[in-house]
């Protein structure tokens, strides 16, 4: 009885550890991805692609990332390999980007970094990876901002109704945010600064404890992205869009440079990418896999509900610098 | 309404999947198991198979947890009658009159009546899962940044005084958690804290391997001090596993009665299982018909005990699932578990594609139910034996398991590291009777708090007068009043509770050195 306990236990662990190893990073030195490595003229994977997202499993990116990779329809494309989706989500985003930065650039680890969260880590000058840690493969999804209001809020019923009580009532007006000096702060901010008016900025945990205080009416507006605001859709109003035009989800909301405000894109981007020194013949199988993927039927049909965005490895790279450039700028706006 | 009733029956279809039945059949034994093992209590077995769950789907996960949840509370009493030992300190009460039938050679029918009573008590305590969360929830949309931070100082003052028997000690631990949980980046201004230059750290300490280390790793510890020693030979079950119409008839007041108070104690943040059993046990013998037979072994009282402890399990998860607010360490690593499979807790719960996964997790808790039974009824007479299970066996294994869980929460050395220091930690506090489980509920109550006083004032200007601006503030304010004032009271009625359970019993003796618990520590 005893003996047959002590297996019980002893299979309970093996279960355990087998449940872990099943996202871990795998072995980088493996023969087999050496090999591949010398000779990558028309190189296809041979193994199991490791892809690390820097946050959890079940958030924004999680989610994206896996409809994308996790799919029955994604590994045709990919020599009929799998991908491994690996967690890494300790230190809002970078120690996944640490690791990604730091995994061996065979070919079998890429990862998905977040713009500008991505950008604003580096400025903020914690970590010890670089743009150029990376290299570029293609972008994945782009989400526009919005500026939002609660459903139930008469007072403001157009971005200049705002505007104007924000300009009468200086500081009066409350945001929440996801985070101070967040991708969603900055939103409010470039929109205060361009309309000339002065706010107060709350920050919130995240995006749904930001989007739940504004229809708790605890804030009196917000800035979100689009994707962010699909499961509360009924309970805000869209009142403007940090877009160049109108986008096809909001075709009557205007754009806040038609009213003559900040009249460039705001948004995030999640982007694709695999270790600095990556081979060139993987980036380029990679960039060409992703772009067949992402326009493939059954992926579309599943993913309806994010605005999927192909950007070749060159583009990408530029947006990256371009988001760097950027956060670079941003200390001058907090004024 | 219409649309209500649609998603519960849907949650039970999603429920009955073939992997999610093996999963409560499973889920439950494996509860059971580490039950009656003495000195693993619930809070520990599933911080420990939390991290098994992360790759499972959701529902499988949520259940797997639940079925764990309730099998250790029903485990535990398999031991408490057997070798009156509870396995858990939420089996206290169980070990009282189910010895004593034992002793009579009644084994069999006091296990199916614990059996019985905490199938009933389980199932019934769903009834206000099902129907209060959703109106509890709806209220949390009120819940703002002053409420929150009245609510989490609610909870500190009820765990601080409430767990400890005495409130200084109890006090002194939760201000210990105060200050852990101030590691990581300030949860405003996302400024550095005490953070050693470890980005791990940005989010805090994890809770869950804070959990682990101080539930798990410090009980190996505690183990492994005192040398291997022999365990209490259980008692043959030599009567039939059966409990008669007659029997059934006798506790079905009994278990009513304990169910009421079952629930009402889980859902008040603070007050968990161990205390219901002995409030259970207490109104069973209060109203009993035979009261002669109690301390000689009365059916009731092992049903009033089982019956409580498992009306905990539902009520408990109320205040966790739509406040956020966790009222004792099981639903705090429950709440961990939730949140890492989507399922934030808060007003959303009930809407949406949120609701679909939530009335999941209700369906299978009510069928976690009769899996309990059957499993019970069935296997009894093996769990027993593992009530024997050496320390030699038992201490590897929790080692190995809190090193391989804290590592795949975040695949984090740092998250072990931190599991490690937790786990010594919460050894010293255990020899000191500090409060492990204010700790965690610091740790976790702590940033609710700091967020909601100074998102407050920001919102305000630096008033704080909106800390005092609206009804439910002041409800809170009351509450934080009879939070610190409540000790005493339950001091009171727990000191009699226990002086009414019979003369003869010491609880003290019942918690031996191997299996102190965080809340052993107030049955004296």
């Amino acid at each position: 009885m005893k003996k047959f306990l002590a297996l019980l236990l002893a299979l309970a662990m093996l279960f355990t550890l087998a449940a872990c190893t099943k996202t871990e990073t795998k072995d980088p030195d493996d023969d087999q991805g050496e090999e591949n490595n010398n000779q990558t003229e028309g190189w296809v994977p041979t193994e199991p692609i490791n892809v690390i997202v820097a946050y959890k499993a079940g958030s924004g990116t999680d989610t994206t990332a896996r409809l994308l990779v996790q799919g029955t329809y994604a590994s045709k494309y990919f020599n009929d390999q799998t991908f491994v989706v690996d967690n890494q989500e300790a230190g809002a985003g970078t120690v996944g980007w640490q690791a990604l930065a730091d995994a061996d650039p065979d070919g079998y680890t890429i990862g998905f970094v977040n713009l500008p969260n991505f950008s604003t880590s580096i400025t903020d000058g914690n970590v010890d990876y670089t743009v150029d840690s990376f290299a570029p493969i293609c972008n994945h999804v782009t989400e526009t901002s919005l500026v939002l209001v609660a459903a139930n809020d008469d007072r403001f019923n157009t971005l200049e109704d705002l505007v104007n009580y924000g300009k009468e009532n200086p500081g009066k007006l409350m945001a929440s945010t996801n985070g101070d000096h967040n991708s969603n702060h900055i939103g409010a901010q470039m929109f205060a600064n361009s309309a000339e008016f002065t706010y107060t900025a709350i920050p919130y945990g995240g995006t749904a404890d930001q989007l739940l205080a504004l229809r708790q009416n605890e804030a009196d507006f917000s800035v979100a992205k689009v994707a962010d605001i699909a499961s509360c859709a009924s309970e805000v109003k869209v009142l403007g869009v940090f877009n160049t035009e109108r986008i096809a989800e909001y075709p009557d909301v205007p754009t806040l440079g038609e009213l003559g405000y900040y009249d460039q894109w705001l948004g995030s981007s999640r982007c694709i990418v695999a270790p600095a020194g990556t081979p060139q013949e993987i980036i380029d199988y990679y960039e060409n896999a992703f772009q067949q993927l992402m326009a493939d039927p059954d992926y579309l049909e599943a993913a309806s509900s994010i605005t999927t965005d192909f950007k070749n490895a060159a583009d990408t790279g530029a947006l990256i610098k371009s988001q760097q450039t950027y956060a670079e700028g941003l200390a001058d706006i907090w004024g | 309404m219409l649309e209500t009733l649609g998603l519960m029956g849907a949650g039970f279809l999603h429920a009955l999947t073939p992997i999610n039945i093996l999963a409560m059949a499973a889920s439950t034994a494996i509860g059971i198991i580490i039950g009656c093992l003495p000195g693993l209590s619930a809070a520990m077995g599933v911080a420990l198979l939390l991290p098994m769950t992360f790759t499972m789907s959701a529902d499988t996960g949520l259940i797997v947890l639940g079925g764990i949840y309730c099998g250790a509370i029903f485990g535990g009493s398999i031991s408490a009658i057997l070798i009156h030992t509870p396995g858990t300190p939420a089996s206290a009460a169980t070990a009282i009159e189910g010895y004593q039938m034992t002793l009579k050679g009644q084994a069999g029918r006091a296990l199916a009546t614990a059996c019985y009573a905490s199938f009933w008590g389980g199932l019934l305590s769903c009834i206000s899962l099902y129907f209060f969360a959703p109106l509890l929830a709806q209220l949390a949309m009120q819940f703002k940044s002053p409420e929150y931070f009245w609510l989490s100082l609610f909870g500190l003052t009820i765990i601080a005084g409430v767990s400890s028997k005495s409130l200084l000690k109890g006090l002194m631990s939760g201000a210990l958690g105060l200050v852990l949980s101030t590691i990581g980046a300030d949860p405003l201004a996302g400024v550095p804290r005490f953070m050693f230059g470890q980005n791990s750290l940005y989010e805090g300490i994890n809770t869950t391997c804070a959990l682990i280390g101080l539930f798990s790793m410090s009980q190996a510890l505690i183990l492994a001090e005192t040398a291997i020693k022999q365990r209490a030979k259980a008692a043959k079950v030599k009567d039939k596993l059966m409990i008669g119409r007659e029997d059934i008839k006798r506790i079905t007041p009994t278990i009513l009665r304990s169910w009421i108070i079952g629930n009402v104690i889980g859902i008040l943040p603070g007050a968990g299982a161990s205390i219901a059993c002995f409030m259970g046990y207490n109104s069973a013998q209060q109203f009993s018909k035979h009261k002669e037979e109690f301390g000689h072994g009365a059916i009731e009282g092992v049903a009033g005990s089982e019956a409580a402890n498992n009306a905990v399990t539902g009520g408990s998860l109320i205040p966790m699932l739509t406040l956020g607010i966790p009222g004792e360490s099981v639903t705090a690593v429950l709440m961990g578990g939730l949140i890492i499979q989507g399922l934030t807790p808060g007003p959303d719960l009930f809407v949406g594609e949120t609701a679909k996964m939530t009335y999941t997790f209700f369906a299978g808790f009510v069928l976690i139910q009769f899996f309990m039974l059957a499993i019970g009824l069935i296997g009894c007479k093996g769990f027993a034996k593992i009530s024997r299970l050496s320390d030699a066996i038992l201490i590897p294994c929790i080692v190995v398991l809190c090193v391989v869980g804290s590592y795949a929460i975040r695949k984090n050395m740092i998250d072990v590291i931190v599991m490690m220091i937790f786990g010594g930690l919460g050894y010293f506090m255990r020899k000191f009777d500090l409060n492990t489980a204010a700790v965690v509920l610091a740790l976790i109550l702590g940033p609710i708090g700091e967020r909601g006083l100074r998102r407050s004032l920001l919102l305000s200007g630096g008033d704080i007068s909106i800390l005092f601006s609206s009804v439910i503030c002041w409800v809170l304010i009351a509450l934080c009043v009879f939070g610190i004032l409540s000790p005493i009271l339950m001091n009171k009625m727990e000191a009699r509770s226990i002086a009414k359970a019979g003369g003869d019993m010491d609880a003290d003796e019942m918690f031996t050195e191997d299996h102190v618990d965080y809340d052993s520590d107030h049955i004296e």
